[in-house]
C-alpha cells in the first residue's frame, strides 16, 4: 500500500510537480496542505484529499497531518514564515504521530557562492547578506534541536538551483531574454548548482525510505557540471534569441545605500523601543527628510530616452560568481541518490513547459 | 404570478442578494451603494446558507433582512434578485425567483449546462420577468469600441485573434467550491472562459469549428487552450490559466491594423495602423453632462450594469445583456468539454502520461454537444 504523505507547501513549483508525479505514478497517496483556498487552483486538476492550514498554525497542521506516515515540508515564504513553520510543523508532526519529515532547506545556507571544499560538514553562520539564507540556517538548527527531543525522524535536503516546469529560473530567464534584459557575469562561466525538479523528488523519495537518513543533511544536485552560460544558452536557443543580445558584465560592486541603512536601523530593537516615545509630527518630519534625501532627481526635460540595460541583482551576481560544484557524495552513499534526468533532458522538459505556458517558441 | 414593479425613480426598487461570497462582498456591495446614489433602490434581503457569510455582508446593508432559508427569501418578494451563489445553484434559484415574479440578474456563468440555461431563459419568458446575466465586460467602453471596429470595418475585416487571460489564481474565494467538481462543473474554462467566449461570440459570431484541450486529470482544469475557425476565414486562439503567467492581452489582427486590449483596462485601447510606425495607446473618452471626460472604468462599468438592470426592471431601458445572450458562449463551453483532449505536457514520463490520459478521459463529459 502506498504511503500517505502530507505535502506542506504543495502549491509551489516543487510541491505541484511532486504532487503531480506521485499522484500519477501512484508512488504515494498525497495529501496537499496549503495555506488558503486559492492555493488549490493548480492542484485541483487532480481529485485529491487536501487540507487547509496556515504554515505557522500548529493545531491546524496537526489536524492536517493526522493519518499521514510522513511529511514533506516545502514551505516557501519570507524568513518569518520559514522560521515559524519549522517549529510548528515539527511539533504538529509529532502530535499527529508522523514517522518522518523531510525538510527542504537550501544550498544557500552555504551562501550563493560557497567556498571551495564546502560540504555538509561545513560550518554555517547566521550573518548572510540575504535574510532567506539565514532563515534556512536557523530553521535547520531549530528542527535539529527538536529532533533531539522528539520522535519524528528528520531528513534535511539542501538543493541548489531547482529548475523545471513552472520554475522561476526557467520563466524569469525566458522573460529577461525576450525583453533583452538578460545578463551574464564573467561570461557566464560561474557554476550553476542546478538540479532538475524530478531529480530532487527522487532524493525526497529516498529520504523518506532510507533507514540511515534520519538526522542527516544532504546536498543534492545534478550530475553534470553546468555553467550559467549553459542555462541561458539553452533557453535562448529555444526562444530563437541570439546569444549576442545577452549583456556581458564584469562583477558589479553592491553597496548598502542610505535608505537600506536607515531601514535596518528602524527595525533594530533599541529604535523600536524608543519609537513609541517619539511624537508623530517628528516621525513624519524624519520620514519626509529621508524620502527627500533618497529620492531620484527629476530627469531633465531635454533628456532623450536611453536604452535601458538589465537590472542587475546582487543575489544573481553572487550565484553567477559561484566557482564550486557542490558535492553529492553523501547523498549518493547514504541515500543511493543517482540523478536520472540529465541537464539536456531537464532543459528539454522545461522548454516544453514554456511552450505549454504560451511562450513564443519557434516551431 | 406577477407584481407591479415600481416604475418611478422615487420608489425604491427592492433588491435581494442571493449568495454572500467574495463576488457579493467585493463587487455587488460597493456597486449597489454607488448605484443607489443614481437611482432609487434598496437592498432589502440577503441570503446565504452560511451565517458567517451573512455576517460578512450584513454591515454593508444594515436595513436588509439576513436569511439562511431560500424559501423565506422568495416569500419576501423582492422586485429584483441578484443571484451570486455558486454556479451549481444558479438554475434552481433563478427559476424559483422568476416563478415568484422576481426579475433576476444572474452572475456568470449563467448555468453549468446548456440545458439549464435554456430552462432559465424559458422560465423568464413564461413568467414575463427579466433575466439578465452578469457578463459585465460588455459595459466596458474598450470592448464596445472593439465591437464597433469589427462591425464597422474601420480597420478592415478581422483576420485572427489571440486572447490570453489568467495567471496565478488570486481571487479571494470564500469557499473551496471553485475547486470541487461536485460544486463547480468546470474549471478555468467555465470561470474565465465564459467572459472570453461571450466576447468572441458578441464580436465575431459563432465559429464554424473549435478544438479544445485542457489539463483536468480527474477534477477541474487549470489551463485551457482553444482554437477557433470561422467561415469568414478568421481564426482565433484562446489561452486561459489559473496556473501559469499570462500576458492578459487580447490581440485582434485586422486587414489594416491591430488592436490590443489589456485585460481589465475598461477604457483603454492600443491601436496599430498598418504601415504606420507609431501605435496609438490611449484612454477612450465620452461626452457626459456636456463634458468631455474619460469613459467608464472597470468599477464604473460594473455599476452601469446594475443601473441598466434596475432601469430595465422599471421599464425605462432595454436590458443590455439578457440571459439569452449567454447561450452562445455556454454552447461553446459545453462543446469544448464534450470534445476535450489532454493538453500536451512534455515533462510527464510515459507512465505518468498514460495515467494522465486515463484520468482525463474520466474527467470528460459525455460527448453530446456540437456546434
Amino acid at each position: 500500500m502506498a504511503p500517505r504523505i502530507a505535502v506542506l507547501g504543495a502549491s509551489g513549483f516543487v510541491g505541484s510537480r511532486l504532487v503531480e508525479l506521485w499522484h500519477l505514478t501512484g508512488w504515494a497517496s498525497v495529501r496537499p496542505v496549503v495555506r488558503n483556498v486559492g492555493s488549490l487552483a493548480r492542484l485541483a486538476r487532480f481529485d485529491l484529499d487536501w487540507r487547509l492550514a496556515d504554515a505557522s498554525d500548529q493545531a491546524a497542521l496537526t489536524a492536517a497531518f493526522q493519518g499521514c506516515d510522513a511529511v514533506v515540508n516545502l514551505i516557501v515564504g519570507n524568513p518569518d514564515v520559514i522560521l515559524a513553520n519549522a517549529t510548528a510543523s515539527y511539533r504538529a508532526a509529532q502530535a499527529a504521530g508522523v514517522k518522518r519529515m523531510v525538510f527542504m532547506s537550501s544550498a544557500s545556507v552555504h551562501g550563493q557562492a560557497p567556498a571551495p571544499g564546502t560540504d555538509e560538514t561545513s560550518a554555517l553562520h547566521t550573518h548572510h547578506r540575504f535574510a532567506y539564507n539565514t532563515a534556512k540556517v536557523l530553521a535547520e538548527r531549530a528542527l535539529t534541536q527538536l529532533r533531539d527531543g522528539g520522535s519524528v525522524e528528520l531528513v534535511i535536503l539542501r538543493p541548489g538551483i531547482v529548475y523545471g516546469p513552472r520554475s522561476r529560473w526557467v520563466s524569469d530567464i525566458a522573460d529577461q531574454l525576450l525583453a533583452d534584459r538578460a545578463y551574464l557575469i564573467n561570461g557566464g562561466a560561474g557554476i550553476c548548482n542546478a538540479i532538475y525538479v524530478d531529480n530532487l523528488i527522487e532524493a525526497i523519495q529516498q529520504s523518506l525510505t532510507s533507514a540511515a537518513a534520519d538526522r542527516q543533511v544532504f546536498l543534492v544536485g545534478d550530475r553534470e557540471r553546468v555553467t550559467w552560460l549553459d542555462v541561458y544558452a539553452s533557453i535562448a536557443r529555444a526562444l530563437g534569441r541570439d546569444l549576442t543580445r545577452i549583456t556581458h558584465l564584469d562583477p558589479p560592486q553592491f553597496s548598502r545605500g542610505l535608505k537600506h541603512t536607515l531601514s535596518g536601523l528602524r527595525v533594530s530593537k533599541p529604535v523600536q523601543a524608543l519609537l513609541p516615545l517619539v511624537p508623530a509630527t517628528l516621525k513624519q518630519a524624519v520620514k519626509g527628510a529621508i524620502k527627500a534625501a533618497t529620492a531620484s532627481p527629476n530627469p531633465s526635460k531635454w533628456q532623450l530616452r536611453m536604452a535601458t540595460g538589465p537590472v542587475v541583482s546582487e543575489e544573481i551576481t553572487q550565484l553567477q560568481l559561484c566557482a564550486v560544484q557542490l558535492p553529492c557524495i553523501k547523498a549518493e552513499t547514504i541515500l543511493g541518490f543517482q540523478p536520472k534526468v540529465s541537464f539536456a533532458e531537464g532543459m528539454r522538459r522545461s522548454i516544453g513547459w514554456l511552450r505549454f505556458a504560451g511562450y513564443p517558441l519557434p516551431r | 404570478m406577477t407584481e407591479q414593479q415600481p416604475n418611478s425613480q422615487s420608489t425604491p426598487l427592492r433588491i435581494a442578494l442571493i449568495g454572500c461570497g467574495a463576488i457579493t462582498e467585493q463587487y455587488y456591495a460597493p456597486a449597489l451603494k454607488e448605484a443607489g446614489k443614481h437611482t432609487s433602490l434598496e437592498v432589502t434581503a440577503l441570503f446565504d446558507p452560511a451565517q458567517q457569510r451573512l455576517n460578512a455582508v450584513e454591515p454593508s446593508f444594515p436595513g436588509a433582512t439576513p436569511l439562511i432559508e431560500f424559501e423565506a427569501l422568495i416569500a419576501a418578494r423582492p422586485n429584483l434578485a441578484i443571484v451570486a451563489s455558486p454556479p451549481k445553484f444558479h438554475a434552481a434559484q433563478t427559476i424559483a425567483l422568476l416563478g415568484a415574479g422576481v426579475h433576476v440578474l444572474c452572475e456568470k456563468p449563467l448555468a453549468c449546462t446548456l440545458v439549464e440555461a435554456n430552462q432559465m431563459v424559458a422560465a423568464a419568458q413564461t413568467a414575463d420577468r427579466l433575466l439578465a446575466v452578469g457578463l459585465f465586460r460588455r459595459f466596458f467602453p474598450a470592448l464596445q469600441t472593439i465591437k464597433a471596429l469589427v462591425a464597422g470595418g474601420a480597420l478592415g475585416a478581422p483576420t485572427s485573434f489571440h486572447f490570453a487571460e489568467g495567471g496565478a489564481f488570486n481571487w479571494p474565494a470564500a469557499s473551496a467550491s471553485f475547486f470541487q467538481k461536485q460544486h463547480s462543473q468546470g474549471g478555468v474554462l467555465l470561470d474565465l472562459g465564459v467572459h472570453l467566449l461571450d466576447l468572441s461570440c458578441w464580436w465575431f459570431g459563432s465559429p464554424a469549428s473549435i478544438t479544445y484541450a485542457d489539463d483536468a486529470m480527474g477534477n477541474l482544469e487549470a489551463n485551457s487552450h482553444i482554437q477557433l475557425t470561422y467561415t469568414s476565414g478568421l481564426t482565433g486562439e484562446v489561452r486561459l490559466s489559473r496556473d501559469t503567467p499570462c500576458s492578459n492581452r487580447y490581440v485582434i489582427e485586422f486587414e489594416q491594423g491591430k488592436v490590443v486590449w489589456q485585460v481589465g483596462d475598461a477604457n483603454h485601447l492600443d491601436v496599430r495602423f498598418k504601415g504606420i510606425t507609431f501605435p496609438l495607446s490611449g484612454v477612450l473618452r465620452e461626452q457626459s453632462s456636456g463634458q468631455d471626460q474619460a469613459a467608464d472604468t472597470y468599477n464604473q462599468s460594473f455599476v452601469r450594469q446594475i443601473l441598466n438592470v434596475v432601469a430595465a426592471a422599471r421599464g425605462l431601458e432595454t436590458l443590455r445583456v439578457p440571459a439569452a445572450e449567454a447561450i452562445s458562449s455556454l454552447r461553446l463551453i459545453e462543446c469544448c468539454y464534450a470534445n476535450r483532449q489532454l493538453i500536451p505536457m512534455p515533462w510527464l514520463s510515459p507512465a505518468e502520461l498514460e495515467r494522465a490520459q486515463a484520468l482525463a478521459t474520466n474527467s470528460a463529459l459525455t460527448p453530446s454537444t456540437s456546434l
